[in-house]
C-alpha cells in the first residue's frame, strides 16, 4: 500500500479520490489490521494511514459496507463507543479475509501492468 | 461464499426493513457528529464544522439510497408503491372498477372453466407409472360382447391369455371387460342394497399399470388364476371414504354381489381413477369371477366370447409400429388356433382384412374425448373471444381515465418522472386489475364447474371427473391474467405518457387529446361488434342444431312416458327363471292399473341404450352378414307405452307363451330389405348365428313402424322385438306412458314396484325425453353456453359502445351548444350521434362478416340440419346487434339531445 501512496501524493492535489474498486481492499485491509471498528473509525483510520492523501467520499463506506455484509465478508454488531455512544462495529469474517487476499493480488496485477507501462514510456 | 447464505440475509434484510433503516440513520448520524466534534476541535466554529462534515461526508439521502439498493430489493418496493397507488386509483374511479372487474372475472373464470375440462378430458394423463408406455389394442372402444369372427376391438379371454404369452412386443398385457358391472351389492350384513360400479380386470391389471395399493393389496395373477373361485376385490378410495368412512380396519369387511361374499383386500391409492377417463369404479374383480359378478357376463373360458379391451406395456425400446406388426401376426395365428374356430369363407375373408390397430393408452380411454373434444375447442375460442371483447372494453376504459388523469401525468412528468416509470406504474396498475379479476375468476371458475359437470353427467350421478384446481390450472389462469393485462393495458399506457406537456398543463380539457384518441377507442369498438357477430353468428347455428335435434322424429312418442331402471339381478334368479318372469309381469299388471298411466312395459333396450344385435337368417333369401338387426326384448304392452303403431299383423298378447309357437314383430326396415317382396306375415326367420335357434325359427305376427334406436342423427334401425315370456332377459328397463304430475306418478309407480318386491333396488327415474336428450347433451351444452357468451359479448360491447358515445357526447358538448345556437333541432343532434353509433356497427359487422363465414366451415359438422352458412342465423345476428347498438346509443344520444345551447357555449 505504500507504493500506491507515494505514487499519489505525486499529483498536484493533497487530497485524491481513491482509484476505482479499491474501496473494498481499504476497507477489509484496515478491518483486518485495525480489529473492529464502526464507519467513522473505518474513514478516519484509511485516511490517516495515508498521512491524509486517500479521501474517501466517507459516506460512500456505507453502501459499500452493506454490500459487504450481503457478501459475508464482514459482520455487525452494536457496542459501545469511548464516548459512550451506540455504533454499529464491523468485523473481518473467515471470507473476507479471504476475499481479502484476493482484492490484493488482484490489485498488484493490475498496479504491476500499469507500473510496467510506465516504465517503458 | 455460499449464494444461499447471501440470499437468506437479502431474505432477512427484506424482513426488517424498518430496523434496517433505523440503523442505517443513527450509524450514519454518529459519523457526521464525531466528524462535527472533530472539527470543532480542529478549530472550526460550529457553522463551518456543520458544513465541513456534511461535505466530507456527501448526500446523505443519496447514500441511504444506494445503501438501499445494495440489498436488491428495490424493484419489489417500486412494485409495492406502484400498487399501493393502483389500488388508490382503482377505489377513487369505482365504476370503472367495478365494470372491468366484473367482465375480467367472468372473462377470466370461463377460460379457467372451460380450460380445465380441456385438461381433464383431453390433456391429463392417466395416474400411472409411465403412461407413456401404455398402449391399447383396438382405436374405437365400443362397450359389449360379441361373437363376431375377427373384431379388432374387443377380445375373448382365451385370446388374451394366448397373446399374453406369445407377444414379443409388451413387458405386461392386462385385459378389462368393456363393460362396467353396475351391480346393486351388500356391505358385510347391511340391509339396504347399494349401487356399486365393478370393473373386472385381469390380475395384471394393476401391475401392467405400475399401480399399488394405499391399503392392503391390488390385484395378483393368483386371483385371476381359475374360473369362479377368488372371490376378492380392491375398492377405490372414493367408495372407501363413502361407504367405510376411511375406516383402516376395511380390509376385514366384506361386499355380497350376487350370491357371493368377496374379500376386500386393498384400497387403490387416492388419484387412481381406473383407465377411463370420467368412468370411475368403485371396485375392481378379477375376471375369474366374471359369471359370478351380475349379470354375469363370464366368458372366461370362451374362445369366443369377445368382451375385453386388451392393454399393453411396451418393452423398452419398441416402438408402437414393431408392436402392430407383432400383434398383426398374431392376431389371425391365435385365432386360426381356437378349435372352435368357424373358419368359413366369410370369415377367413373377415380376417384376411382385419387390421388391428393400436393407439397411446397414456390419457386413457374416454367417451367423454370422443363427445367433447370438438365442443371443448370451439367454446375455448369462445371464451378466448369473450375476453378480447372485455380486454377492449377495459382497455377503452383506461384510456378514457387516462385522458382524465392527462394532466396529473403531464405535471409528473413535468417534474421529472422518466416516461418508462410512469409506463411501468400504469402497466402495474393493469396488473392489479387483472390479478384481482383473475382471483374473482378462479372464484367464479369453481361454480361454473359444477354447473358443467352437472350439465355433462347424464341421469343422476355426477361423472366422476377431477376439475378442480391444480397446478397447470393455475399456471394457465396465471399467464392468461397477465397476458390480458399486457393486452388492454399497453396501449392506454403509451397513450398516456405520449402527451403534449404544456396542452395538458393549460388545461385538462384539451381538444387535441379528445380527437386523438377516438379513434383508437373507435377502433377497439368497432372489433368488438366484428367479433360479437362471429360470436352472436355461432350462438344462432348452435341454437337451431339443439332445435332441430329436439324436432327429429324418433318413431317412437318420448313425451309423457317415464322410464327406469330395476335391478332383477338382485332377486338371485335366473335369466330363465319362471318366477323372474311372473314377478317382471306382476309389476307391469300393478303399474299399469295405477290412476294416471296409460301403458307399462318392460323392454331390453329403448332409446341409446347399447344393443343385442346379429345377423338373422329369412329361409329364401341370402344372409347378409353386414346387416346386423338389433333384437329387443320386451312385454306385451311395449308398443302401446311407447306408442310405436303396429302397420301390419298384431302385437304379442297373453296367448304367446313359453310354451307356445315363437313369435317375433319386425320393423318396417326389417320386412322390406330382409324379406321377400310381399307380406312378411306368417314367414320365419332364425336368429344368424346362433345355430340352437335354427331349430325353433321364429314366426313373423306382426310389422311395426321404424323407429331410431341408437340415437338421432342416424336413419332408422334394423330391429325386431321378442316378448320375454320366450326370450330369456334379466330386465332393467321400465316404462310407463302417464298422464298428470310426474313427481306423483313416480312414487306410486316406485311403491308399486316395492309392493311386489321390496327389495327391488330402483335407479334412473326420469322421463323418456330426458333420455333422448342425453344422446345431444354436448349439443345441448354447447348451444346453451355459446347463446350465455354470445350474450356476454354483445353485452360488453354495448357498454362498450355506450361509453365511447357518452365520452363523445360529453366531449363535445361545446360543438353542440353550437350546432344547436346555429339552428339545428333537438332530433338532428340525436340522430347525428346515433348515426356516429350505426356507422360503428356497420362497420362492426361489415368486418366480421367474412371471419363469421370462415369461422362457421370449422364448426359445420358440429350441426345438423342447417344448410353451411345459415342465412336465417347470420340475419338474426345481425338484426340482433343493430337493435342492441342502438339501444346502447340511446342514452348518449338523448343526453346530446338535452344539451342547451347557453349552458354549453357558456361551459366552452
Amino acid at each position: 500500500m505504500a507504493a500506491l501512496i507515494r505514487q499519489k501524493s505525486d499529483s498536484d492535489s493533497d487530497r485524491n479520490e481513491i482509484p476505482p474498486g479499491t474501496l473494498y481492499l481499504l476497507i477489509l485491509k484496515t478491518l483486518a489490521v485495525r480489529g473492529r471498528l464502526h464507519g467513522y473509525e473505518i474513514a478516519e483510520s484509511i485516511q490517516n494511514c495515508s498521512d491524509d492523501v486517500l479521501q474517501v467520499e466517507e459516506g460512500s463506506l456505507y453502501p459499500a459496507l452493506q454490500r459487504m455484509l450481503i457478501k459475508g465478508w464482514v459482520t455487525a454488531e452494536w457496542g459501545v463507543t469511548v464516548g459512550n455512544r451506540r455504533a454499529r462495529y464491523y468485523t473481518l469474517t473467515r471470507d473476507g479475509e479471504k476475499q481479502l487476499g484476493i482484492e490484493v493480488s488482484q490489485f498488484e496485477r493490475v498496479m504491476g501492468a500499469i507500473s510496467r507501462v510506465i516504465q517503458t514510456a | 461464499m455460499s449464494l444461499t447464505g447471501e440470499f437468506s440475509r437479502r431474505v432477512s434484510m427484506l424482513l426488517h426493513r424498518g430496523r434496517f433503516r433505523r440503523e442505517l440513520d443513527e450509524e450514519m448520524r454518529l459519523h457526521l457528529d464525531l466528524r462535527h466534534e472533530q472539527q470543532i476541535a480542529s478549530g472550526l466554529t460550529p457553522k463551518e464544522a456543520h458544513w465541513s462534515a456534511q461535505r466530507r461526508f456527501g448526500n446523505v439521502d443519496r447514500i441511504k439510497e444506494r445503501s438501499h439498493m445494495a440489498w436488491g430489493w428495490n424493484w419489489l418496493e417500486t412494485f409495492l408503491q406502484d400498487a399501493g397507488y393502483g389500488l388508490r386509483s382503482m377505489l377513487r374511479t369505482r365504476a370503472i372498477t367495478m365494470v372491468a372487474l366484473t367482465s375480467l372475472a367472468l372473462g377470466i373464470g370461463a377460460n379457467t372453466a372451460i380450460f380445465s375440462f380441456l385438461d381433464a378430458i383431453m390433456l391429463r394423463s392417466l395416474p400411472v407409472k409411465d403412461p407413456q408406455g401404455l398402449v391399447k389394442l383396438g382405436v374405437e372402444d365400443p362397450g359389449g360382447i360379441t361373437d363376431a369372427f375377427a373384431n379388432t376391438e374387443l377380445y375373448s379371454y382365451p385370446f388374451y391369455r394366448q397373446f399374453q404369452r406369445k407377444n414379443a412386443v409388451f413387458s405386461e398385457t392386462a385385459a378389462m371387460y368393456s363393460m362396467m358391472n353396475d351391480v346393486h351389492g351388500f356391505i358385510d350384513d347391511r340391509q339396504e342394497p347399494q349401487l356399486i360400479h365393478v370393473q373386472t380386470v385381469s390380475g395384471t391389471y394393476f401391475s401392467t399399470l405400475g399401480v399399488s395399493a394405499q391399503l392392503g393389496r391390488v390385484l395378483n395373477e393368483t386371483d385371476d388364476s381359475s374360473k369362479d373361485d377368488h372371490p376378492v376385490v380392491v375398492i377405490s378410495d372414493n367408495f372407501w371414504k363413502r361407504t367405510f368412512g376411511d375406516d383402516p380396519s376395511v380390509l376385514s369387511h366384506k361386499v355380497k354381489l350376487g350370491n357371493v361374499v368377496y374379500d376386500i383386500v386393498g384400497v387403490a391409492p387416492q388419484e387412481f381413477f381406473g383407465t377411463q377417463v370420467g368412468v370411475a369404479p368403485d371396485a375392481w374383480a378379477p375376471l375369474s369371477m366374471s359369471a359370478a359378478i351380475p349379470p354375469g357376463w363370464g366368458g372366461y373360458d370362451k374362445n369366443f366370447t369377445e368382451g375385453l379391451y386388451i392393454l399393453g406395456r411396451l418393452k423398452p425400446g419398441v416402438t408402437t409400429e414393431q408392436a402392430t406388426a407383432n400383434v398383426n401376426l398374431l392376431f389371425p395365428q391365435i385365432l386360426r388356433g381356437f378349435p372352435d374356430a368357424n373358419l368359413s369363407q366369410w370369415n377367413l375373408t373377415r380376417l384376411s382384412r382385419a387390421h388391428v390397430s393400436i393407439k397411446s393408452m397414456a390419457k386413457g380411454i374416454s367417451d367423454l374425448r370422443g363427445d367433447y373434444s370438438k365442443p371443448l375447442m370451439v367454446l375455448m375460442v369462445i371464451v378466448g373471444l369473450v375476453l378480447l371483447i372485455a380486454c377492449a372494453n377495459i382497455a377503452n376504459l383506461l384510456l378514457a381515465r387516462s385522458t382524465a388523469r392527462a394532466r396529473e401525468l403531464a405535471v409528473r412528468q413535468a417534474l421529472g418522472a422518466p416516461r418508462s416509470r410512469i409506463i411501468r406504474q400504469l402497466l402495474t396498475e393493469s396488473l392489479l386489475l387483472a390479478l384481482t379479476g383473475g382471483a374473482l375468476g378462479i372464484a367464479f371458475a369453481a361454480a361454473a364447474d359444477r354447473v358443467l359437470l352437472r350439465m355433462i353427467s347424464q341421469g343422476s350421478d355426477t361423472v366422476p371427473l377431477d376439475v378442480s384446481l391444480n397446478l397447470r390450472l393455475l399456471a394457465f389462469t396465471f399467464a392468461v391474467t397477465v397476458g390480458t393485462a399486457l393486452l388492454f393495458g399497453t396501449l392506454p399506457a403509451l397513450r398516456a405518457t405520449r402527451v403534449q406537456l404544456v396542452e395538458n398543463l393549460k388545461s385538462g380539457r384539451g381538444a387535441s387529446t379528445a380527437a386523438g384518441r377516438s379513434p383508437i377507442a373507435k377502433i377497439l369498438v368497432v372489433s368488438q361488434v366484428a367479433l360479437s357477430l362471429v360470436l352472436t353468428v355461432t350462438a344462432c347455428l348452435f341454437l337451431r342444431t339443439l332445435v332441430n335435434l329436439n324436432d327429429v322424429d324418433t318413431g317412437f312418442n318420448k313425451a309423457n312416458v317415464l322410464r327406469l331402471d330395476i335391478d332383477s339381478d338382485i332377486t338371485g334368479y335366473k335369466q330363465n327363471d319362471p318366477r323372474l318372469k311372473a314377478l317382471f309381469k306382476q309389476i307391469e299388471d300393478r303399474v299399469s292399473a295405477l290412476p294416471g298411466v296409460t301403458a307399462a312395459s318392460f323392454s331390453a333396450f329403448t332409446f341409446a341404450e347399447g344393443s343385442w344385435d346379429s345377423s338373422i337368417h329369412v329361409p329364401g333369401m341370402p344372409v347378409d352378414h353386414n346387416t346386423n338387426v338389433n333384437h329387443n326384448v320386451i312385454g306385451n304392452g311395449y308398443f302401446a307405452t311407447m306408442q310405436i303403431p303396429i302397420i301390419a299383423g298384431r302385437s304379442f298378447t297373453a296367448q304367446d307363451t313359453a310354451t307356445s309357437q315363437r313369435v317375433a314383430i319386425i320393423s318396417e326396415h326389417v320386412a322390406r330389405t330382409l324379406f321377400p317382396a310381399g307380406s312378411p306375415i306368417g314367414h320365419t326367420y332364425d336368429l344368424g348365428s346362433d345355430s340352437n335357434d335354427a331349430a325353433h325359427p321364429l314366426t313373423v305376427i306382426g310389422v311395426a313402424k321404424d323407429v331410431k334406436l341408437h340415437g338421432l342423427t342416424g336413419s332408422a334401425n334394423y330391429i325386431d322385438y321378442l316378448p320375454y315370456t320366450q326370450q330369456d332377459w334379466s330386465f332393467g328397463d321400465l316404462e310407463v306412458r302417464y298422464s298428470g304430475d310426474f313427481s306423483s306418478i313416480s312414487n306410486e309407480v316406485q311403491q308399486s314396484i316395492h309392493a311386489v318386491d321390496r327389495m327391488l333396488p330402483i335407479s334412473n327415474i326420469r322421463t323418456l325425453d330426458a333420455e333422448v336428450a342425453d344422446t345431444f347433451t354436448n349439443q345441448t351444452i354447447i348451444a346453451e353456453l355459446s347463446a350465455f357468451f354470445g350474450l356476454m359479448a354483445v353485452f360488453l360491447s354495448c357498454i362498450g359502445l355506450y361509453g365511447l358515445m357518452s365520452y363523445l357526447v360529453g366531449r363535445r358538448t361545446g360543438e353542440i351548444g353550437i350546432r344547436m345556437a346555429l339552428g339545428a333541432s333537438r332530433s338532428e343532434v340525436a340522430w347525428h350521434v346515433l348515426r356516429e353509433m350505426g356507422l360503428m356497427v356497420i362497420a362492426g359487422i361489415v368486418i366480421g362478416l367474412p371471419i363469421t363465414v370462415s369461422g362457421i366451415r370449422l364448426v359445420r359438422n358440429m350441426l345438423y340440419g342447417l344448410s353451411g352458412t345459415d342465412p336465417l342465423s347470420l340475419m338474426a345476428a345481425v338484426a340482433f346487434l343493430l337493435l342492441a347498438g342502438m339501444a346502447a346509443g340511446y342514452l348518449p344520444a338523448r343526453r346530446a339531445s338535452t344539451v342547451e345551447p347557453v349552458v354549453a357555449l357558456r361551459d366552452e
